[in-house]
């Protein structure tokens, strides 16, 4: 005989989630590895001789930068002498202000503060990123992609998302060669939404620096980092050549962050015998080291691993804390599926929801999950309400607001109609007023017409050939007759010349005022303190259009 | 139609392959019996290539030997079959050849592309990983990337070598549809990690590629 | 397709590039003018797009007044125009140093050298600088090119400490 109450069990979405058991000698473990080093530092006439357990002449490339680069020597011997416990403590007691810790926290070497995460349960660790995040305003971010790379639709989703509140969005593609499309598309659309938003296209690294070189992106964010030698490698990188390129991004007024994410190594197949957490340290004290202002991290689009080992999402909830730590904006991910039980990935989002962090989600998909081309978010575009409630349910501020479908229909088709000027003024593929019509409305691509692919590949190419640049999108928009849109395009064009926006945790508001770690640094210091929900802001949140009015019964 | 010796044989391939599909109730994931219908005889270490109507499909270390099925269980052989059939369809010339020195799907396919002599290349792992190159692109670029391993069917392999061929041929074909299924992470990353890390176990670092007699029993 | 105009602007961007690669310190001090003396920026200062808005100049010259929509559309500011001087970013390494962020200010100065090399070559390099790409005598003159043609001091020395880990790795072009 078969239970039936177990065959009710087997039936929940959960159980289609696959889990496997923790295997240390190949680094399936997600924190605190028999086989992790224990933390040490070494230093001779300022020179870093031992880093965790590892003497000098057996440094690997990764080893080397983190000890010449990324730990603040000052205070280093100091804060490696300390109990890693009473650090814990220190980071969950309201009366240490951040600025204090920073001060150790930056000294520490990566073993060392795993091994402070590692004594905290998951609810000190999110009082810990209540402190401990860069700026004191929590904001979002979200995905605008598609199965077709359609572009009309994109630039629709890109101003519904900017009206939503995401400060930042960010593309990328089914077929590669769509970017340019794709990165015109999301630029001109989100400005249409609201001025000020940064947005960028996910592609391989050298790619995404010409956008941005070219004015058709604001940041960069998928710039890799991994935390073994062998899987640096294999991701065509080492430390040199990204710094590098980091650098190369802030010389052309371009905002950028790393990417890293517990499993990535486990899953390429070289972890060195270390747990995610420890592999993960390493890579935000690379990003640390380069002189980079932030990462997206939790785990991104390895969440499958950790998220299939014992203490898996507690690990992922560390390295936000860690990034934090070291004075890094987060990005802190849930920006990928993670299970097919609704109850495990909302659980999965409280953990940097409620706390807030720099960007909540480093992409939540403003578009169904089957448009996804990041391979699907853990909050899409259906759970648009869900989440709206959680904010008002919580009076947590998580970066959204309640929309009515009018003001999105409205914005969707004045997008889709600018961007149809925009490719009209720049002789690309033209974009018909029955595409504009199916993008006001649409939810998703199928319920867009098709595109004629070959002809669309044939034309971004030759945008790219001809050159077109930030530039000749303001004057595209201009003659397309958007006055208000092409002065929004010029406000992004300015940035780049002050740089303001390079900064730690920065984002733009809608009169292009720059909020960011140096002017709205976080001063959590317990209730009453840090950031406080504005009057106007909560009036925004709980306004959900379908709540009853005691006036509507008289 | 000009009906000429390859399509023939396509056919008879397609006629023997719908058999053993009857036979196995292969093709859909998960649930193809296991079939050692493959062998991979090394004949020399590859080169690049002089023929313009070739392209180069480079197997990661593992495949068919120390893992036989991808993630969702299709036997190795009736993927590469598939493959090396959508190839010859468009009337060129599928040359099979292992990477011993990596992994990586993208840098096995650039490879690949590298040594063809068309330039393009087909990079393939054990679980089923599929990406087409192009010998000027960048490694982590790719001209069309399969991902999603566990969706991947034997006629989206049958398509992705059509595909490659085409482009070997200089044509711009439709891309083959995106797949694209949400849940396939949470249902399968960890076992893909699992069998990631077997694979990487036989990489020989700096091991030349080699050419392979390829043999369907 | 180089006409005249063009081939004015390429001159006087070298010029410029020229100007700021030989005698960097010294001017961002000259062109920081009397109001902040000796001081250097900090928190205070920031954003520069507020309370600098006059000072803030392009490598061209152009100040951020300058860039309106009218000047777009007439072609007095093209994309040439709409570009981070060095001058900014020593500014903003130094608020970045006023709170703290030492590592981000020498990531901005490594930057700010990088200004004057064209896009095109800063593709180059960095793919140069990807694993397996270049010799170690490749690296080198990259080091020297840096520092020699574009003034790039910091950046030449971050090339040859790589050629040195590369070499020492195993992860040179064969």
């Amino acid at each position: 005989m078969k239970s039936k109450r177990f065959e009710v069990l087997s039936n929940k979405p959960v159980n289609k989630d696959g889990f496997v058991k923790e295997w240390p000698e190949v680094g399936l473990i997600a924190m605190n590895s028999p086989y992790d080093p224990k933390p040490s530092i070494k230093v001779v006439d300022g020179v870093v001789v031992e880093l965790d357990g590892r003497a000098r002449a057996d440094f690997d490339m990764i080893d080397q930068f983190i000890a010449d680069y990324a730990i603040d020597l000052k205070n280093a011997e100091k804060v490696m002498a300390m109990d890693s416990k009473k650090l814990a403590q220190m980071l969950v007691d309201i009366n240490v202000p951040r600025e204090d810790l920073v001060k150790l926290t930056t000294s520490m070497t990566p073993a060392k503060v795993v091994e402070v995460i590692g004594q905290m349960n998951v609810l000190e660790m999110m009082m810990a990123l209540t402190k401990m995040r860069a700026r004191k305003t929590p904001s979002n971010q979200c995905h605008v992609t598609n199965l077709r790379d359609n572009p009309v639709q994109i630039a629709a989703d890109a101003a519904e998302s900017s009206l939503r509140g995401f400060d930042e969005q960010e593309t990328t593609v089914g077929i590669v060669r769509y970017a340019p499309f794709n990165a015109l598309a999301l630029l001109v659309g989100s400005q249409v939404g609201r001025p000020g938003i940064l947005t960028q296209c996910a592609v391989e690294e050298a790619t995404e620096l010409v956008l941005g070189m070219r004015g058709l992106t604001a940041y960069a964010e998928t710039v890799s980092v991994y935390g073994t030698e062998q899987v640096f490698v294999d991701g065509d990188d080492t430390p040199w050549s990204k710094a590098f390129l980091a650098s190369a991004y802030a010389s052309r007024g371009l905002k950028m962050r790393y990417t890293s994410g517990t499993g990535s190594e486990v899953l390429m197949g070289n972890a060195e015998k270390r747990s995610m957490l420890y592999l993960e340290a390493r890579c935000i004290y690379i990003t640390k080291g380069a002189g980079v202002q932030g990462l997206q991290n939790g785990s991104i689009s390895c969440i499958g691993v950790p998220g299939a080992v014992p203490s898996g999402i507690r690990a992922v909830l560390g390295e936000n804390v860690i990034t934090s730590m070291l004075d890094l904006e987060v990005a802190s991910g849930n920006d990928q599926t993670f299970s097919h039980s609704d109850m495990r990935r909302t659980a999965r989002t409280l953990m940097q929801m409620i706390p807030g962090t720099d960007f909540i989600f480093s992409g939540y998909s403003a578009t169904p999950n089957y448009d996804n081309m990041f391979a699907g978010s853990n909050f899409d575009a259906e759970d648009y309400d869900d989440y709206n409630i959680l904010q008002r349910d919580l009076k947590v501020d998580g970066g959204l607001k309640p929309v009515r479908e009018e003001e999105v229909v409205k914005i969707r088709n004045k997008a889709a109609k600018v961007i149809q000027g925009v490719f009209r003024a720049l002789e690309l593929t033209e974009i018909t007023d029955e595409e504009v019509e199916a993008a006001t409305y649409a939810h998703g691509s199928k319920d867009m017409p098709e595109r004629n692919v070959v002809e669309d590949l044939k034309s971004a190419e030759n945008m790219m050939k001809r050159g077109i640049t930030g530039v000749d999108v303001v004057k595209a928009v201009k003659k397309a007759g958007y006055d208000d849109v092409a002065d929004s395009l010029l406000g992004m064009m300015k940035l780049r010349v002050s740089g303001d926006h390079l900064h730690t945790s920065a984002i733009i508001d809608s009169n292009f005022h720059v909020i960011s770690a140096v002017n709205d640094t976080n001063d959590y210091m317990g209730p009453g303190t840090g950031y406080q929900m504005s009057e106007e802001r909560w009036n925004e949140v709980k306004s959900i259009p379908n709540a009853l009015d005691a006036s509507d019964f008289e | 139609m000009q009906i000429n010796e390859n399509v023939i044989r396509s056919i008879i391939e397609e006629v023997i392959l719908n058999l053993s599909k009857e036979n196995a109730e292969s093709g859909k994931c998960c649930t193809a019996e296991e079939i050692n219908g493959l062998s991979l005889t090394p004949i020399g270490e590859a080169e690049v290539g002089k023929r313009k109507d070739e392209v180069v499909i480079g197997i990661a270390p593992a495949f068919g030997i120390h893992q036989t099925k991808t993630i969702c269980k299709i036997p190795h052989a009736d993927v590469l079959r598939e493959l090396m059939a959508g190839i010859e369809e468009e009337g060129l010339k599928a040359r099979v050849i292992r990477v011993l020195k990596t992994s990586d799907v993208s840098f096995m396919a650039h490879h690949a592309a590298t040594l063809s002599g068309s330039g393009i290349g087909i990079g393939i792992q054990s679980k089923g990983t599929t990406v087409i190159h192009q010998k000027d692109l960048f490694p982590l670029s790719n001209v069309e990337l399969f991902p999603q391993a566990p969706l991947i069917d034997l006629e989206i392999y049958r398509a992705i070598g059509r595909n490659a061929a085409r482009y070997a041929k200089g044509e711009s074909p439709n891309p083959v549809p995106t797949m694209n299924d949400q849940m396939a992470r949470p249902k399968y990353q960890a076992i893909a990690a699992l069998l990631h890390i077997k694979e990487t176990e036989y990489v020989v670092q700096g091991a030349k590629s080699q050419n392979l007699n390829v043999e369907f029993k | 397709m180089v006409d005249n105009a063009v081939l004015e602007k390429v001159i006087k961007e070298v010029m410029q590039s020229m100007q700021t690669s030989t005698g960097k310190t010294t001017q961002s001090k000259a062109s920081c003018g009397s109001e902040c003396s000796s001081d250097k920026m900090t928190r205070k200062d920031y954003p520069l797009s507020e309370t600098r808005v006059n000072e803030i100049k392009t490598p061209t010259g152009k100040s951020l007044s300058d860039i309106t929509i009218e000047n777009i559309m007439s072609g007095n500011i093209t994309a040439e125009d709409v570009k981070i001087a060095p001058e900014t970013l020593e500014y903003q390494a130094q608020i970045a140093e006023s709170v703290g962020r030492n590592a981000f200010a020498m990531n901005l100065r490594r930057a700010a050298e990088l200004i004057s090399v064209p896009d095109d070559r800063i593709l180059e390099i960095y793919n140069a600088l990807r694993p397996y790409r270049s010799t170690k005598a490749e690296l080198l003159a990259i080091a020297d090119e840096l520092e020699n043609k574009y003034g790039c001091k910091i950046n030449s020395n971050h090339v040859r400490e790589a050629a040195d880990v590369y070499e020492r790795r195993g992860r040179l072009k064969e």
